[in-house]
C-alpha cells in the first residue's frame, strides 16, 4: 500500500465533508470521509471509499445519450475508455464505460454537461478541510458535538489525519475517530495521540470467520487494540459491531467481544449497528468490480436480545 | 523461408461455452505442422498468478496429449477463469492491508521465464479488453471470439453462439409441447443481456408466439392481444422467448430488489446504473415478469422457464466445431504472419483480423433494419411493438 501512499503528506485524499451528523459519537458533528480501506468486507456499503486513489464515477440516470450529448465520446478519453451499445438506432443511447480501460485520469468529466461522469475523492490540505469543518463550530458547542473524521480506514493516511486532528484541537473542536484498526501499530500510535473518541469496529472475533467475510484475519486487529487500551488509558473507547444476520449476529460473537472488552475501563461503550443496505447503486457507479453478497437486514428481536447482553455487561440493566 | 520453431501458449477468459476443444485442437495441429510447440496455460492465467495452488504446474503439454486424439467434441481440458484479470489481483500486503495490485508485469516474466513467444487466448468481450491492454505491455497475442450471445461486433459469428443457439431451439420446442399439453403460456428467458440474437434467431427456429429482446422494449399488451387471439380460435396456449435484457417499453413498477448482487454483476458486466436498461436484477427477472403480467393479461396461465447458464454447456455444433478449428487454425497463421494484438474473425467466406483495438468496445446488438427482424415480422411472429 506504501505505492499508493500519497507524496505530499499533509495532502489527504478526502471521499466527502458531511455536516449535522448524529451517529458518529456525541452531539452533533460534521463526519470527514478519508478515501482508502486495508479491508474488504462483504457487505461494504461504500465502495468509492475502498481505494486509495481518486476514482471515476458513472451515474446513468443523468447520461442523455450520445444522440442529445455525445460530448465524451469525442476523443475526450485518452484510454478510449467511453462507448456506446449498437448504433443510433438502439433505444438506448446512453454511454458505457469500459472499466479495464479506465485509468480514472477524470479527462472526460469537464466534456460531461450533466455531472454523469464525476470522481470520488479529491486531495485537500488539513487547513482546507478544517475551514470547511470549523463552519459548524456554532453546533458542536450547543451539542458537545465536534469533527468525527471516518472512511474507508482513516488511518491508511496517519500522517495527514495527525495532523488534521491537531489542527482540530487547536480550533478547539473536539475529535473522534471511526476505525477498523487494521493498520501498523506506528499509525495508530501517531494519530491517536490528537483523538478524544476512539469509534472502533469489531467485526468479528473469530480469525478465520475475520478472514472469510473481511478478506484479512483480526490478529493485529487485537493487538492493536489492546495496545491502544493500554497506551491511552485516557482516551475514551466505544466499539461497535455492524450486525448482519448470517455474519456475525450470534450470542458467541457478542459474549466473546464483551470478554475481549470488559478489562479495559477505558472502553466506555459497545454498541451493535443494524446493517441497512444501500450500497448497491454505488458499486454500479463504479463498474462490475466489486463483490458484494446479498445481506439482510438483522431482525429487532435479534437486535433487542443481543443489546440485552451488552446492557447486562456494562451494568445497565432495568 | 522457414518459420523459426517458437513455443506457443493457448488460454480462455470468460464463460464456458460448448466445444472449447476444438480450438485447443486446432491451434495445436497447425503450430505442429509449423514445428512449433503448443502448451495450455490452465484456468485463464491463474496459474501463472497463483502458481502455489498449481503443483503439477501451470501448462498442459498439449504435444504429449496427441491433440490428433483430443475429443474435440466435448469440454475444455484447460479450464476457463471467469475473472481472470492481472491487472488488478487481490492480496494481502506484508503490512496486512487488502489490496488490488496490478500484476500483469509478473505475468508477462512468467510467460518469458517459460519460453512463451506468444498467447493464443480465445475471449468473451471482457477478456478481450484486458488481452488489449496485455498486447499493448508488449504480449504477443492473438484472439479468438467466444460468445454464447454473439455480441462481439467485429465478426459475424463467435464461437459458441451456434451451439447455444441449436440447444435452445431444442429447449424451446420441448416447452412449446409442455406448454401445448397443458394449456398454458410457455414464457422462456435465454441469454442476451445486449443483443438479442438468442431469442431472436431460436424463437423464429420454432416459429414461437413472441420473441422479446433488448433492441425492441416490449408493450406486452399486443403480446397479450396477439395470444388472446389464438385462444379465442381454441389453442389457449403459446410461447414466448424473453431476452434477459429485454425491457417494457413503458418501465412498470417492478417487484422489490432481492437480487444477489454478486450474481447480478455477473450477468451484468457492462450494466451502466441501477436502474439503467441494461442492469439484469436476476437470472429469471425477465421471464417471471412478462409471464405474470401476461396472465393478468389474458387469463391464460403462464410459466417462466430460464435457460441462462445451461446453454453453455453441452455437445458443440458442427458449425462451431469448424468454426473452432478455423479459428485455432487462423490464430496460428496470424502468429505465422507476424501478427500481434489482433483477433482472428469470420467475414464469410474468409477468416481475416482485426487489431484489438478496433474489437472492444462494441456490442454487435440487432439492428433495426436486420433482415432476421423482417423475417420474424412476416412470419406474423410478435416482437411486442
Amino acid at each position: 500500500m506504501h505505492d499508493n501512499s500519497l507524496k505530499e503528506p499533509l495532502r489527504g485524499l478526502i471521499l466527502n465533508i458531511q455536516h449535522f451528523c448524529t451517529h458518529d459519537g456525541p452531539g452533533i458533528r460534521t463526519t470527514v470521509f478519508l478515501k482508502g480501506c486495508s479491508l474488504r468486507c462483504k457487505w461494504c456499503s461504500n465502495p468509492e471509499s475502498i481505494h486509495l486513489k481518486p476514482e471515476l464515477a458513472h451515474n446513468a440516470g443523468k447520461c442523455i445519450g450520445e444522440k442529445q450529448c455525445g460530448f465524451c465520446l469525442k476523443n475526450v478519453c485518452p484510454e478510449s475508455a467511453i462507448y456506446v451499445v449498437g448504433s443510433g438506432d438502439r433505444p438506448d443511447d446512453k454511454v458505457r464505460i469500459n472499466w479495464d480501460l479506465c485509468t480514472n485520469c477524470g479527462k472526460c468529466i469537464p466534456a460531461c454537461p450533466t455531472n454523469a461522469l464525476y470522481l470520488f475523492g479529491e486531495e485537500m490540505s488539513v487547513d482546507q478541510v478544517l475551514d470547511e469543518v470549523e463552519q459548524d463550530s456554532a453546533f458542536y458547542r450547543e451539542s458537545g458535538g465536534g469533527m468525527t473524521v471516518s472512511g474507508g480506514e482513516c488511518q491508511l493516511q496517519p500522517d495527514f489525519l495527525a495532523a488534521l486532528l491537531a489542527g482540530a484541537h487547536e480550533r478547539g473542536i473536539n475529535t473522534a475517530i471511526e476505525t477498523a484498526s487494521n493498520v501498523p501499530w506506528d499509525f495508530m500510535e501517531k494519530v491517536l495521540a490528537h483523538v478524544d473518541i476512539v469509534l472502533h469496529d469489531i467485526k468479528l472475533t473469530d480469525p478465520e470467520r475475520h478472514k472469510k467475510w473481511c478478506g484479512v484475519d483480526n490478529t493485529r486487529i487485537r493487538a492493536n487494540l489492546k495496545r491502544a487500551y493500554e497506551t491511552f488509558p485516557d482516551k475514551k473507547f466505544i466499539a461497535r459491531t455492524p450486525l448482519i444476520p448470517g455474519v456475525n449476529d450470534d450470542e458467541e460473537h457478542i459474549r466473546a467481544t464483551l470478554a475481549f472488552l470488559k478489562p479495559h475501563k477505558n472502553v466506555t461503550d459497545y454498541e451493535l449497528l443494524p446493517y441497512h443496505r444501500f450500497g448497491e447503486g454505488k458499486y454500479e457507479f463504479l463498474g462490475a468490480i466489486y463483490e458484494m453478497q446479498d445481506f439482510t437486514s438483522p431482525d429487532p428481536e435479534t437486535l433487542k436480545r443481543l443489546r440485552a447482553i451488552i446492557d447486562e455487561a456494562f451494568g445497565r440493566n432495568g | 523461408m522457414p518459420t523459426q520453431k517458437k513455443r506457443i501458449a493457448i488460454n480462455f477468459g470468460g464463460g464456458y461455452v460448448p466445444g472449447l476443444n476444438s480450438v485447443i485442437a486446432a491451434a495445436a495441429r497447425a503450430a505442429a505442422e509449423l514445428g512449433w510447440e503448443t502448451v495450455g496455460i490452465c484456468d485463464g492465467f491463474d496459474s501463472l498468478l497463483f502458481p502455489e495452488r498449481y503443483p503439477d504446474g501451470a501448462f498442459l503439454d498439449l504435444a504429449s496429449l496427441a491433440p490428433m486424439s483430443l475429443d474435440y467434441s466435448n469440454g475444455c481440458i484447460l479450464g476457463t477463469a471467469a475473472a481472470s484479470d492481472p491487472f488488478h489481483v487481490r492480496a494481502i500486503s506484508p503490512e496486512n492491508i487488502v489490496e488490488e495490485v496490478d500484476r500483469s508485469d509478473d505475468l508477462l516474466r512468467a510467460l518469458s521465464d517459460e519460453g512463451i513467444d506468444a498467447v493464443i487466448s480465445v475471449a468473451g468481450s471482457r477478456a478481450l479488453s484486458i488481452l488489449h491492454k496485455l498486447s499493448r505491455k508488449g504480449l504477443t497475442t492473438v484472439c479468438i471470439p467466444k460468445s454464447i450471445e454473439n455480441d462481439i461486433a467485429a465478426t459475424s459469428l463467435s464461437f459458441g453462439f451456434n451451439s447455444a443457439l441449436s440447444f435452445l431451439a431444442e429447449m424451446l420446442e420441448r416447452a412449446r409441447h409442455a406448454a401445448r399439453s397443458a394449456r398454458r403460456i410457455g414464457v422462456v428467458e435465454v441469454p442476451g443481456e445486449f443483443a438479442g440474437w438468442l431469442a431472436l434467431q431460436s424463437g423464429m427456429a420454432v416459429c414461437a408466439d413472441a420473441v422479446l429482446i433488448p433492441e425492441i422494449p416490449y408493450d406486452l399488451k399486443k403480446v397479450a392481444q396477439k395470444l388472446k387471439g389464438k385462444a379465442d380460435r381454441g389453442q389457449g396456449f403459446g410461447l414466448v422467448v424473453v431476452a434477459e435484457g429485454a425491457k417494457p417499453l413503458k418501465a412498470q413498477s417492478g417487484p422489490p430488489k432481492t437480487a444477489d448482487a454478486s450474481l447480478r454483476v455477473s450477468l451484468s458486466p457492462g450494466a451502466t446504473g441501477e436502474e439503467g436498461p441494461h442492469v439484469i436484477e436476476r437470472s429469471g427477472r425477465a421471464a417471471a415478469e412478462v409471464s405474470r403480467e401476461l396472465t393478468r393479461l389474458t387469463d391464460l396461465p403462464g410459466y417462466p422457464l430460464v435457460l441462462s447458464e445451461i446453454a453453455r454447456g453441452g455437445v458443440p455444433t458442427v458449425v462451431d466445431r469448424q468454426l473452432g478449428l478455423g479459428y485455432g487454425a487462423a490464430a496460428v497463421r496470424a502468429l505465422k504472419e507476424g501478427h500481434s494484438g489482433v483477433m482472428v474473425i469470420f467475414e464469410p467466406p474468409d477468416i481475416n483480423f482485426i487489431s484489438l483495438a478496433e474489437a472492444i468496445n462494441k456490442v454487435r446488438a440487432v439492428p433495426s433494419d436486420s433482415e432476421f427482424l423482417r423475417i420474424v415480422r412476416a412470419l406474423g411472429i410478435c416482437l411486442g411493438d
